[in-house]
């Protein structure tokens, strides 16, 4: 899985790329642990280029809500795939993360 | 058309689980499963390879893990298998909540991180058995294929 990162005014954005899965989970949390470091914990996750996510992924993306909401930040998710987004509500985690049709638009939620 | 089977062996490294799960997945869609379906299959064999990588090997890559893809004129049936020292205790099965609870948006700390692979099993699929003896753990999965 690959993460680019981009920034829209003082909200990070992550855009991932790939299968989020068991063996890519950690790279979310690696990622998000170096960001909250950093005090940087309004972020959009870009899922756009995600066809694939497993249990691991879902918890990789509770791990790193968790920790930036310890800091009064929060994560935004955008642009699910169907079959991603069917999971996302098959687990009733849509109901934790503002899910937003793009990016730019997760970004200026905050 | 008669029963039909493919087997699927790889080391218990999580960077393989790909691989049979887009076979699955592929194989899926070329019987009578909609996209969706196909990919909600991957999604319970990717679970079930990962619980036997992540909980029954240890995270050891030594051990192999076999997947059997069989199709009948009624349903489609995946036994994961594998020879882990740490068999799964039949009653975590039993206990997984086919439909998560609802969330309390005000307790995010009590949001489980993980333990979600059973329940998403248990709704996506028709059966899930689960099963360990002479060293060999295999849970089956079975789903009836749609009805045309």
């Amino acid at each position: 899985m690959e993460i680019r990162e981009e920034k829209v005014n003082d909200v990070e954005v992550l855009k991932l790329e790939g299968r989020l899965d068991a063996s890519s989970a950690k790279d979310v949390k690696e990622k998000v642990a170096l960001l909250t470091k950093e005090n940087r914990v309004k972020l959009v996750i870009d899922m756009g280029g995600i066809d694939f996510i497993d249990s691991s992924g879902l918890g990789s993306l509770v791990s790193s809500l968790r920790s930036v909401n310890k800091l009064g930040g929060d994560i935004k998710v955008s642009a699910l795939q169907d079959q991603v987004r069917a999971i996302f509500e098959l687990t009733r985690l849509h109901r934790i993360f503002g899910i937003y049709d793009d990016s730019d638009a997760a970004a200026m939620s905050f | 058309m008669g029963i039909r089977s493919v087997k699927f062996t790889i080391d218990s490294n999580l960077e393989n689980i790909p691989l049979i799960g887009m076979s699955v997945n592929k194989l899926c869609s070329s019987v009578s499963f909609s996209n969706i379906d196909a990919f909600n299959i991957e999604l319970c064999v990717v679970e079930a390879i990962t619980n036997s990588i992540k909980h029954a090997c240890c995270e050891e890559s030594v051990h192999e893990i076999t997947v059997v893809f069989t199709l009948t004129q009624e349903d489609v049936t995946l036994d994961i298998c594998d020879t882990g020292a740490c068999p799964m205790n039949p009653e975590k099965l039993d206990k997984a909540v086919i439909k998560p609870p609802e969330i309390n948006l005000l307790d995010i700390e009590g949001i489980a991180e993980s333990g979600r692979g059973l329940g998403i099993m248990k709704e996506i699929m028709d059966s899930v058995i689960y099963r360990s003896e002479a060293g060999e753990n295999c849970l089956t999965l079975i789903k009836k294929l749609p009805v045309k």
